[in-house]
């Protein structure tokens, strides 16, 4: 349960709200990189935090994130001409630059200064990894550029989509440290997905439907254990890392590819999953990563020429009762991105907390509620930078480990959760 | 497979905000008896604190006497006597709190107790959890969830989530 004004607080990611202020307080995943694929390419239209921007590369290479609508008269420079170093408006002809400073207006003499004073809202757009990753805070603030292992591992060795998801980014990400629904929800893909199914850990999943969770603070959020029987006098731990404010990992299944999440608010009704597969030590296989092109594993299959899931609200997820009767999928939603994904868009675009009745396995969720608040008010109150804006908290793994019953999940992994170059990930 | 497109379907009709406003609006009573039990005195300062809460449904309670003894009673926080077995007649949660391991033996106890009754169990460790490794050894087995944290609202926060 929580109250409607603390929801409120927690879902408004809009400029000057608290919340709005914390996520800029953060490099995000503004759009993958293949969509400005070379120099030149056609600008992209990037909603982000209830701001309408546009993203471009200029026919140098150079990247920029735009406020979307020229200062003119207000026309939409996504209908620009990418040309010649900068973005030119169709509409009188003014031209900008990636910074959004006006480079070019037609109409005044030659050597006029007007356009010097006129710069458009701008954020930088950088690439690492498959992303391009923009910062929309203060530029006086600017942290340093994130340092998550997917990003940073070679090309060969990762892969990222994203979907449009049709809620609010919230009731998104808290099905990411949710692992309580994985046994019901997903137990077809256990089974036969190509990117889940034929691990050892896989069986104590299924056959421990009730598991316990510990949860603890992590430097950048948290980490939540989630515990179920293994043989006799072992518990099977799985160990999902959050790092604040929108970023998750699953924990690992044998020595399949590793996968996460970042959770990207568009507006307040819509979010961004960005989802990641990676191996730290070795290239993807060609039949793993043909696998997540195909929407399989935290992938989605999406419409063709667009990042909206074939599978969406308006077809009613293409369900299939017979799929749900045979147990070949649990909720007859095909596809585990799409089973999170029908469910939490089914409880509307904004939840309201205050009509739920949480259980004591919901800690993860309670506690990521409580810090997500704590920061947002610390930074309005005092500026006081989150937890997550610094590069070290980033270096984090999930990991799946069988331990003795009487160790510490946490105790026992610290090396297990954190990123070491060149080491392979904990998993069973 | 292919299914026919109707748009909108009944999934994004249900999802909009405009029929948000037709779901069942019914006004929702603690949930819970929830008994909060205080295994040490830092934990009780903390379950004195968190008991000035608006709770409905929520009896906190320290343990009595000497540290460590598995059958030193239980007692109210303004000092009477309570029986472990009358405490959890009814109750639906039992929230343990531990800031050292001087409370093992009687997280073990409580829960063996609740495991046999069937009553969720939650842990909270407070600290950094160092200090209670044998606290939070006892309760593992019992335990639907161990909170780990460094802040005292958290009980609160729990507390307030299970609407008790």
């Amino acid at each position: 349960m929580l109250r409607k004004d603390i929801n409120e607080l927690l879902t408004q990611t809009g400029p000057g709200t608290p919340m709005g202020n914390l996520f800029r307080q953060y490099w995000l995943p503004a759009l993958l990189a293949e969509e400005l694929a070379e120099d030149g390419a056609a600008p992209v239209r990037v909603k982000l935090l209830s701001e309408r921007l546009l993203a471009f590369r200029d026919s140098e290479g150079r990247y920029g994130l735009i406020d979307e609508f020229c200062a003119h008269r207000g026309a939409s420079l996504w209908f620009g001409r990418n040309e010649e170093a900068g973005l030119r408006c169709p509409y009188h002809g003014w031209k900008y630059d990636v910074t959004g400073q006006c480079i070019e207006v037609p109409s005044e003499s030659d050597n006029s200064s007007f356009c010097q004073n006129v710069k458009l809202t701008s954020y930088p757009l950088v690439k690492i990894g498959d992303l391009l990753w923009t910062y929309m805070g203060d530029p006086a603030t600017t942290p340093p550029l994130p340092e998550y292992e997917f990003a940073l591992v070679p090309a060969e060795q990762t892969y990222t989509s994203k979907r449009w998801q049709q809620c609010n980014w919230l009731q998104a990400f808290e099905g990411g440290i949710d692992s309580s629904h994985v046994t019901f929800l997903h137990s077809g893909g256990l089974k036969s997905d190509p990117l889940f199914k034929g691990s050892k850990g896989n069986e104590y999943n299924m056959k421990d439907t009730k598991p316990f969770f510990e949860v603890a603070d992590s430097e950048g959020g948290l980490f939540v254990g989630a515990r179920r029987n293994a043989e006799p006098g072992t518990y099977y731990w799985r160990i999902t890392p959050w790092v604040m404010p929108n970023f998750t990992m699953v924990p690992p299944r044998g020595d399949h590819p590793v996968h996460g999440h970042f959770w990207v608010p568009i507006d307040d009704e819509n979010c961004w999953t960005y989802s990641f597969d990676y191996h730290p030590v070795r290239a993807l296989t060609d039949t793993e990563r043909q696998a997540m092109i195909d929407g399989h594993g935290v992938h989605s299959k999406n419409i063709p020429g667009t990042y909206r899931p074939a599978a969406n609200m308006d077809n009613d997820y293409l369900m299939d009762r017979e799929a749900q009767r045979r147990g070949d999928t649990y909720s007859g939603v095909a596809g585990i991105a799409m089973q999170d994904a029908s469910l939490q868009e089914s409880m509307g675009p904004i939840v309201d907390r205050s009509k739920e009745r949480l259980v004591p396995a919901d800690s993860g969720i309670i506690k990521a509620r409580q810090k997500l608040r704590k920061a947002a008010i610390a930074l309005r109150d005092e500026g006081v930078t989150p937890p997550g804006v610094d590069p070290a908290h980033h270096k984090v793994r999930s990991a799946a480990v069988v331990l003795p019953v009487a160790e510490s999940f946490l105790d026992s992994c610290r090396d297990a959760v954190t990123v070491t170059p060149g080491v392979a990930q904990t998993t069973v | 497979m292919t299914v026919p497109v109707t748009w909108p379907s009944e999934s994004a009709r249900a999802a909009s905000r405009e029929e948000s406003r037709f779901r069942i609006t019914r006004p929702l009573a603690p949930a819970r008896n929830a008994r909060v039990i205080a295994l040490d005195p830092a934990a009780e300062a903390v379950a004195r604190r968190v008991a000035r809460g608006p709770w409905a449904k929520a009896r906190f309670y320290t343990v009595a006497g000497a540290a460590g003894d598995a059958a030193a009673p239980l007692l109210e926080l303004h000092g009477r006597p309570a029986a472990l077995a009358d405490i959890l007649t009814g109750t639906d949660v039992v929230v343990i709190l531990a800031s050292e391991d001087t409370g093992r033996a009687q997280a073990a106890a409580i829960g063996r107790e609740c495991g046999a009754r069937a009553i969720t169990t939650a842990g909270v460790v407070l600290g950094d959890g160092f200090e209670a490794d044998g606290a939070m050894a006892a309760l593992r087995p019992y335990a639907r969830v161990l909170l780990l944290s460094a802040d005292e609202s958290d009980v609160f926060e729990l507390l307030t989530a299970l609407r008790v």
